[in-house]
């Protein structure tokens, strides 16, 4: 009777109004960010007084009508330009080559035979499950200790080993469901490892590589804990920039900055989602 | 057979070739880091930064009170900060698990293209900027916020409330950047339920309440437990959330992690405590690996 429950009118109707407040409670915060960065009212946000696209502007250095007061709180174009600078060369550098190697270590994985090959698949997401604040102060340890100066290029290592993770749990599940009787094929038609690589293996995967590729990207370019501790001074990213304005205060110009990332991050991620979900 | 002998050799060059940047990398930029931690945390702290290589054991001894020496005292606060974190991080599971179970039940009735939309629209908020999401909790809670300014006009209350930095708005916070870790896996299970179990229990007498407790529950379980692994894990060593939703009223041992690091340059004492956080992951992990084991020789999935 338990599913003729879940299937009567009362309860169908209780968990559909459940699921709303569930994505209310999901979307809500998000969608108040976004009303705020439209809201003239630089005092009390949360008191609407006027539409304006000010905060907007002021990111791209085109603000018109600001206070002194607002005009101290707000940041340059040219560093924030900087800081998305930093952000985007992180992330692709970072996502470009955990993608090569997520990608190398997962076919490794499933087409050969080792020894010791379970042990070794569970180092391999050991980054995935170690808390970023302790993967964040062992990797400034190290750089310090081992000279390495901070900058954009440890970021660029920092995000790759555990991004390389991601990738590789991604691309090792593609991987799963694939049916090896074509690589067979091409072997047997006498194509060497490469062609066959090229022209077979690699476009079944393929939806699993750029799926993996775009998660690494988002997350790279979302990270503020590991970033936080292998940052050095020239080499703030956006969310680090964020974080800093958020400690001085919360101000409008947040509220437009946070939205535009937003968008960023879920239309890259809409990306990836629908291309995982494709068969 | 030579040939077959070079194709050998071959193989085993494509995979040396292919497991080699891997490899590096995970010793170079993570184990040895993880090692050089651990052994930081048995240092002695440097009079300005950095660190003295004797062997000083006494970080600890700061956090659990053995052992001590001259300089070194028990400070108990570290030792109830942690006890507040592991109490914040269950409070996130239990949070998180209390949310989603229902939900998930929700989804798994949908079909087709609605169901496929609903999950999509739950996973979308994991890419969502961690400090993004906090900061609309900052905007919703404070005392200038909306939920203060929304019940002051209606003339609800006078004076603003303090819903902000409390154990309270620290689990909110976490509830909500951690949602996304707890739902995916329980759906797993609960889109895996299998009704006609469910059937056989309620034909043999059982009343809805029964079912549940001795089907539905068991059944989901292994999606519940792996569920609340992932969160419990990023919620016990988290220092974002509590940095901005608890002030420097709630204290998590992410924070003092932080602290000595970034301001005090004690590395050390914060290595000792990350390792505190870590043996506590370790333990959790392992746990969930040998239960993981049981039921698959016992040939459940």
């Amino acid at each position: 009777m338990f599913d003729k429950i879940l299937n009567s009118k009362v309860w169908a109707f209780f968990f559909k109004g459940y699921g709303f407040l569930f994505l209310g409670f999901l979307y809500m915060p998000l969608g108040l960010i976004f009303v705020y960065s439209f809201n003239a009212n630089s005092i009390n946000m949360a008191v609407w007084t006027e539409f304006t696209f000010d905060w907007y502007l002021t990111i791209f250095g085109g603000a018109s009508s600001q206070s002194s007061f607002d005009a101290a709180f707000t940041e340059s174009p040219e560093r924030i330009f900087e800081v998305v600078k930093h952000s985007v060369i992180v992330a692709l550098s970072a996502s470009t080559i955990s993608t090569v190697i997520g990608t190398a270590t997962a076919i490794a994985l499933a087409r050969y035979k080792f020894v010791g090959k379970r042990f070794y698949q569970a180092l391999l997401i050991l980054p995935m499950i170690v808390p970023d604040i302790v993967l964040g102060i062992a990797l400034l340890i190290f750089f310090v200790g081992a000279g390495f100066h901070l900058s954009l290029l440890t970021v660029i290592i920092g995000h790759t080993t555990f991004l390389s993770s991601y990738v590789f749990v991604v691309v090792s599940a593609r991987l799963a469901g694939m049916d090896t009787s074509l690589e067979q094929a091409s072997a047997d038609l006498g194509a060497g490892p490469i062609t066959t690589f090229r022209r077979v293996t690699l476009p079944q995967i393929m939806p699993g590589v750029v799926g993996g590729f775009l998660l690494a990207f988002i997350i790279s370019l979302d990270d503020v804990v590991i970033t936080y501790f292998i940052a050095g001074v020239g080499s703030q990213t956006l969310p680090l920039f964020i974080l800093a304005m958020m400690r001085r205060g919360l101000r409008p110009q947040i509220n437009a900055l946070a939205v535009l990332l937003l968008l960023f991050s879920f239309a890259v991620a809409a990306i990836g989602l629908y291309l995982r979900s494709r068969k | 057979m030579t040939s077959a002998d070079t194709i050998q050799k071959r193989k085993r060059r494509t995979l040396i070739l292919l497991l080699a940047p891997f490899s590096v990398m995970l010793s170079v930029f993570f184990l040895i880091p993880l090692g050089i931690m651990m052994i930081y945390s048995f240092l002695e702290p440097g009079l300005y930064g950095g660190v003295e290589w004797n062997w000083y054991p006494y970080n600890y001894g700061r956090i659990i009170g053995w052992p001590l020496n001259d300089y070194e005292e028990f400070e108990p606060i570290y030792l109830k900060i942690f006890l507040n974190s592991l109490q914040i991080a269950i409070m996130t599971v239990i949070g998180t698990f209390l949310l989603c179970y229902p939900a998930a039940f929700w989804v798994s009735r949908m079909k087709g293209a609605k169901k496929n939309f609903a999950l999509f629209l739950i996973t979308l908020p994991f890419f969502a900027n961690l400090l993004v999401r906090i900061y609309a909790w900052l905007l919703l809670l404070r005392p200038t916020g909306f939920f203060n300014t929304v019940l002051q006009s209606a003339g609800l209350i006078i004076e603003p409330l303090d819903l902000l930095f409390t154990n309270f708005s620290v689990i909110i916070g976490m509830v909500y950047i951690l949602t996304p870790f707890m739902f995916l896996p329980i759906y797993a299970n609960v889109e895996k339920l299998d009704y006609s179990l469910v059937r056989a229990s309620q034909d043999l007498g059982a009343n809805p309440l029964q079912t549940f407790r001795r089907v539905i529950l068991p059944l989901t379980a292994p999606g519940i437990i792996g569920g609340s692994v992932i969160v419990f894990i990023p919620a016990l060593g988290n220092f974002i959330v509590p940095s901005f939703l608890g002030g420097s009223k709630v204290q998590m041992t992410g924070n003092l992690i932080e602290r000595s690091f970034l301001q005090s340059r004690d590395w050390p004492f914060g290595a000792a405590l990350a390792l505190l956080i870590m043996a506590s992951v370790v333990a959790l992990v392992v746990f969930q690996l040998s239960r993981q084991a049981k039921a698959e020789s016992r040939g459940v999935s």
